[in-house]
């Protein structure tokens, strides 16, 4: 039987329940981040990503009605994390499409929820199971720690490399940038809300599984982009340095 | 260990070395009232005197360079939009309300939001 763990215990857990499985090192992210990706496997990248994160709205409008009127300052944030993907600036979607746009898609293809990989629409299903009939600690978990906290770590990565290796402009790519920072402080506030209200050893152990469960999916969504759309152009994903080396002669 | 120094609520965070942190994310972290509204480089709530340290700072980027205009120059930084690698200074004004607000207005800052308990 599980005990209660403290704050800080409890926060360590949680960050080692995703560091194994980090969307960051899928085979996908890793061809980013090393500049071997074409315009064409972006496009296909922003028609997936599309369709699993444009319903966020939805998602944490269904976690603001499963959290408890006392917990005011839980609901406070969704709302605001709400009203910051759709209104407080650009619409996060819009600056998405912005950069399939620079890539040579259209804002058509982007939401024709035909041109998504099954594994999008699974990772779409999850989300909205997860924050339609969980515990708002444990749907804040894993949406909130488990995938919009993983954000930064992945685009500080991929930023720099669009800018200097595949030659976008900062506005093209401004996608990227705001999500940098603003899921830096949503993950971090995300923290706060799940370290306050995961006060039972069993709620905090669905919050663990949850977030392992969140890593799990996003590794296998991007990792299934590799196969889908770059491994015929590309072949499988071989990290540098671990390629065979070439026969000499 | 690297520390973020907040001279104007004298306190500190330390971060493991090697790491490049959000200074806004550790000052929520450790509930310092840094005073913030947007958290992307929107309102300029955030803005904060690097008094020393700038060199362990990441450059600004274009939200960040087009909010804060010539204040860059001056030495400001937004936290919401910085990282850093090493140890560094801030101070700020507590009353000050984002760049497009009058003071007492209303476009104050969220300092505080959600403690932990
Ligand atoms: S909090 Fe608004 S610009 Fe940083």
């Amino acid at each position: 039987m599980a005990e209660l763990m403290s704050s800080s215990e409890f926060r360590v857990a949680l960050e080692q329940a995703f560091s194994g499985t980090m969307a960051k090192d899928a085979s996908f992210s890793r061809a980013w981040a090393t500049g071997k990706l074409h315009k064409q496997h972006f496009v296909h990248w922003a028609t997936n990503h599309y369709h699993y994160i444009g319903p966020f709205g939805d998602y944490l409008g269904l976690m603001y009605a499963n959290t408890p009127d006392h917990a005011r300052d839980a609901k406070d944030f969704l709302l605001q994390n709400m009203y910051e993907e759709e209104l407080s600036d650009d619409r996060h979607t819009d600056l998405l499409i912005r950069f399939a746009e620079a890539c040579g898609g259209t804002r058509e293809y982007v939401q024709d929820r035909n041109n998504a990989m099954p594994f999008a629409k699974g990772m779409q299903g999850w989300m909205y199971y997860v924050s339609g009939r969980e515990n708002f600690v444990v749907s804040s978990a894993a949406l909130i720690v488990g995938l919009e906290s993983q954000v930064p770590s992945i685009y500080r990565t991929q930023y720099p490399t669009l800018i200097n290796k595949y030659g976008f402009s900062e506005w093209e790519a401004e996608f990227f940038d705001l999500h940098i920072t603003s899921d830096e402080i949503h993950g971090e506030r995300g923290y706060q809300i799940v370290l306050k209200y995961a006060d039972t050893p069993e709620l905090q152990q669905r919050c663990l599984h949850y977030v392992r469960e969140a890593a799990d999916m996003r590794f296998a969504y991007t990792k299934a982009l590799y196969e889908t759309y770059v491994q015929p152009d590309l072949g499988p994903w071989v990290e540098e340095g671990e390629r065979e080396p070439a026969l000499v002669g | 260990m690297p520390r973020i120094y907040f001279k104007t609520a004298d306190q500190y965070v330390e971060f493991a070395e090697g790491e490049e942190v959000n200074v806004l994310r550790m000052a929520i972290r450790e509930d310092i009232d840094v005073p913030w509204q947007c958290a992307s480089g929107n309102c300029g709530t955030d803005r904060l005197v690097v008094e020393e340290g700038a060199e362990n700072l990441d450059p600004p980027r274009r939200r960040e360079r087009a909010r804060l205009g010539e204040l860059v120059d001056e030495g400001y930084r937004l936290a919401c939009q910085t990282y850093t690698r090493g140890d560094v200074t801030f101070s700020w004004d507590p009353d000050q309300v984002g760049l497009d607000d009058e003071p007492g207005d209303g476009g104050g800052s969220r300092t505080g939001w959600a403690g932990t308990g």
